[in-house]
């Protein structure tokens, strides 16, 4: 008992703590600085206008929005990189060919990609889809790639010593030992997947976060609303993040 | 004779540290007013690149600097006071007043509604009502250009759900509606149907100056800036005003100006002098040619308001009216 209430002390109390520390700073720069709403809301404010905005169903009509293309981003994304990561992994041809592209392509800056994407996809999920899986692709990748090349020569050699097939190596041997990279890199690419769909909507959309900030911002003025979608959003990566730091926690477990 | 020497050396120095000898210039100081033009420098604000390279903001006493912002970026720094005097949208500055921004729209500059519906000349469609179940792009479902969209709509007994509606972000419905991806378009008047017509694609223009008067971009002010500078501010818009009755009467002078400070103007100059000429017909309408270049139009503007406040995403307080939006104690 004593042992249980100390392990949720140590990991719920610090993250309480921080979070009150954040809310406390931010509510005494605006009191001390005298900040209207519409420079910077008190939290308050902005507790209200979340709690208003997911009550009468706008926060919602636009973050379901955003969850599908991430969701469906990712998985689109995360699932050609751990290919990709496998192929470059073994294959010294691969990634000579391969490199430059997925670099040159990371350094791409996906805001000036984007509005490509629009143009020849349309306005539509498609669009989102894949600049969400372009910005989640390279660290998943890159991950997967680390990974299979970490994995212990003696593991493999002891595989083919006791005639495992090639996909019997991959899926027994080369998978699990590489898991928690190409987990570690997912972490990362599901936090820049919520980047990639606002910036998509950014590029063109009618439903969605990235929406509703830029009518909060542009046409309502209305800042408690910008910063109540921000804490959406924040929310929904923390969210994500956690679901894939879960699932390495159960997958690795259960693969070791 | 010493005493004469000294009398006279007085009076030499004391000529130079007053700095009033003959043909000495004026050394009273300047007063700083930081502007806020639209996103990207432009021809269509050529009437203040005009009146700084004539010296006109100088002689009145201003030392002029211009910022570029995108409007919601300027409405909030005007409202801070980080921004003097900005090139506003009107129909921001009723929602940003409505929620606390302190700004004041204190001169017209587009005395007509730049935002409207563009079609291809050859699309039969004339007016708002042809465009039910047409596919319309459109920037975003934000900003002046979906408010002039709702209120054409309105005027044809339609609404948004009556179209099927294609955001280009990116500004690219010109080139969608070139290409027939879109039966029809948003876009500013004195922009993208010039362009299309140099380019041999002529349109037919839907707009609501007939229909809803809503108030055009124009000079905004913080409640502040008006306060602390008001002398200064009110010198500000008579010196821009002298440069658009200029630029009206001679187009080719304020290309001139607009290209000394933006030269990448000048590999266009046909195209650019289109887009000023039609800029210039922006700035009269039969009110300001009643009452004069910037002139305020109350009337419309309580009108824009009430628009405005019946529109479905609307927070426009039911409290605000149209004196706290607007003044006229700096238009000559």
């Amino acid at each position: 008992m004593k042992s249980r209430w100390s392990h949720w002390a140590s990991v719920v109390l610090p993250v309480a703590a921080a979070a009150v520390v954040f809310v406390a700073a931010w509510k005494a720069i605006v009191l001390i600085a005298n900040y209207p709403d519409w420079f910077l809301p008190a939290p308050e404010v902005v507790a209200q206008r979340f709690a208003q905005a997911w009550l009468d169903g706008t926060m919602w009509r636009h973050a379901s929005a955003t969850l599908v293309e991430i969701g469906l981003g990712f998985v689109v994304g995360a699932g050609l990189a751990v290919a990709v990561g496998y192929l470059l992994a073994r294959s010294r041809l691969a990634e000579r060919l391969l490199s430059p592209y997925l670099v040159a392509a990371q350094a791409t800056p996906i805001l000036v990609l984007a509005p490509l994407f629009v143009v020849w996809l349309g306005t539509g999920l498609a669009a989102k889809v894949v600049i969400c899986a372009l910005i989640v692709f390279f660290p998943v990748a890159v991950a997967t790639m680390v990974g299979i090349r970490s994995v212990d020569a003696r593991l493999l050699e002891l595989g083919r010593s006791l005639r495992a097939s090639h996909w019997q190596v991959v899926r027994h041997l080369e998978l699990p030992a590489a898991l928690p990279q190409i987990l570690g890199g997912m972490r990362i690419g599901v936090t820049l997947a919520v980047i990639g769909a606002i910036v998509g909507e950014w590029a063109g959309a009618d439903r969605g976060l990235g929406v509703l900030i830029n009518l909060a911002r542009g046409s309502l003025f209305d800042f408690p609303l910008m910063f109540a979608t921000l804490a959406t959003i924040a929310g929904i990566a923390v969210l994500l993040y956690l679901v894939v730091v879960l699932v390495e926690r159960a997958l690795v477990g259960a693969w070791r | 004779m010493f005493r004469r020497f000294m009398v006279v050396l007085g009076m030499v120095i004391g000529l130079a540290a007053v700095g009033c000898g003959p043909g000495a210039p004026t050394t009273a100081p300047l007063t700083r007013l930081t502007v806020g033009l639209g996103f990207t420098p432009s021809v269509q604000f050529a009437q203040f690149y005009r009146a700084q390279q004539q010296g006109y903001y100088r002689a009145a006493g201003l030392d002029v600097t211009f910022q570029n912002e995108i409007d919601p970026n300027l409405i909030t720094l005007l409202g801070q006071g980080a921004v003097d005097i900005g090139m506003a949208d009107g129909t921001s500055v009723i929602p940003a007043v409505g929620q606390g921004i302190p700004i004041r729209y204190a001169a017209t500059i587009y005395a007509r509604f730049p935002s409207i519906v563009m079609v291809a000349a050859d699309s039969g469609i004339a007016s708002a009502v042809d465009l039910r179940g047409r596919k319309v792009g459109i920037p975003g479902q934000y900003g002046s250009s979906w408010i002039m969209l709702q209120a054409l709509l309105a005027s044809g007994g339609l609404s948004p759900s009556d179209l099927t509606l294609q955001p280009f972000p990116e500004y690219g419905q010109e080139i969608a509606l070139q290409q027939g991806l879109v039966d029809a378009a948003t876009g500013f008047r004195n922009n993208e149907p010039v362009k299309l017509a140099l380019q041999g694609f002529p349109t037919t223009i839907l707009d609501i100056d007939q229909i809803t008067p809503l108030p055009g971009p124009g000079l905004t002010v913080g409640e502040a800036t008006l306060a602390s500078k008001r002398d200064a501010v009110r010198a500000f818009v008579a010196a821009t005003l002298r440069a658009m009755t200029e630029i009206s009467a001679d187009p080719e002078a304020g290309l001139d100006d607009a290209i000394a400070v933006v030269p990448e103007l000048g590999s266009d100059r046909t195209t650019q002098l289109a887009i000023l000429e039609a800029t210039i017909d922006m700035w009269r309408s039969p009110y300001t040619d009643a009452h004069g270049l910037g002139a305020i139009d109350g009337g419309a503007w309580a009108e824009s308001l009430d628009f405005m406040r019946g529109l479905p995403e609307s927070n426009i307080p039911a409290s605000l009216t149209a004196d706290q939006l607007v003044t006229s104690e700096v238009l000559p």
